[in-house]
């Protein structure tokens, strides 16, 4: 028997190695039907609070709109946003032994409103910081 | 932070290409059990972490599972040369299924008698599916000197397969 290394190459292939046995399966399945990874969590919470400022911003504008014949009536006459300022922290170890990366990221919010009426200007600052853990990689 | 493979099923790809990662594993580590816990540990790890990014990922669950078993075998220095001489010995030949051609047969048994530098460059390069560029930065090792240890490994498997076949 002497094969060419192409051939040889074509035979190895041809093996089949022997499947993972039903515990590696089933445990893998366990990890990916977890309710959630904590990069899960992070996105979650960060959702959350995102779903919150947007209620809150809501509730303002609810309340701004609402006339009464006294008051004055304030219309969105600019909104700005400004760039988002990165802060990374020092990494910390989680109680799973795992590492992250605390990041701090903060930017504002500025609306400025005007009453037609009485030419009565309204501005609206509002500083944003969110907070989250970037999961490492430590090998 | 898009995720690259949103719409891939992993635990379909884990049933498809299983196998072949916990022969790879195997590569590292001293038995069948600690393969097990190694391509556990690094598909998870992988698919917490990595599985958003784009490419292949064919290579960066070879390189999770290259690093598990390294920090495991650190982890288990301790154990007995006892322990490592029978873990070592006892499923050296469940590596793949029975083959029905001898031949066949007879390379899967010759497969484990290569030298272990030969056998893992064999291993990442037909069941990881590394080209010998990527077999080099897993190993660490230089391109030609990882194509070096195939051809020595082919050369020796010719060898292995006849001297089997005539037994």
């Amino acid at each position: 028997m002497n094969e060419s290394d192409s051939e040889l190459e074509n035979a190895l292939a041809s093996l089949r190695p022997r499947p993972p046995g039903p515990a590696l399966v089933q445990g893998i399945a366990r990890e990916l039907d977890a309710p959630s990874s904590r990069r899960g969590v992070i996105i979650a919470w960060t959702s959350g609070l995102s779903a919150l400022a947007a209620a809150g911003a809501a509730v303002f504008l609810m309340l701004a709109s609402a006339r009464s014949p006294q008051g004055p009536s304030y219309e969105l006459v600019r909104a700005e946003q400004s760039p988002a300022a990165m802060q990374l922290l020092s990494p910390v170890q989680l109680q799973d032994g795992s590492y992250a990366r605390p990041v701090r990221v903060h930017w504002e919010n500025t609306t400025r409103w005007e009453d037609p009426r009485t030419h009565a200007r309204l501005i609206n600052y509002r500083p944003n910081e969110h907070f989250a853990l970037l999961p490492l990689e430590t090998y | 932070m898009s995720d690259a493979h949103s719409e891939q099923d992993w635990r379909a790809w884990f049933a498809e290409h299983g196998a072949r990662l916990r022969l790879v594993a195997r590569q590292w580590t001293r038995c069948e059990a600690d393969a097990d816990d190694v391509v556990q540990e690094a598909f998870v790890r992988f698919w917490k972490h990595q599985r958003h990014l784009p490419g292949n990922p064919n290579a960066l669950v070879i390189t999770s599972i290259r690093r598990a078993a390294l920090d495991l075998l650190r982890r288990s220095d301790r154990r007995t040369v006892r322990e490592r001489a029978v873990a070592a010995d006892a499923d050296v030949a469940e590596w793949f299924e029975p083959e029905a051609d001898p031949r066949l047969q007879a390379l899967a048994n010759s497969l484990p008698s290569l030298s272990a530098e030969q056998r893992e460059v064999v291993v990442l390069k037909i069941w990881g599916d590394l080209t010998f560029d990527q077999i080099g930065e897993q190993l660490e090792i230089s391109p030609n000197t990882a194509a070096s240890r195939w051809r020595y490994a082919m050369d020796a498997l010719r060898k292995l397969i006849t001297a089997r076949t005539y037994e």
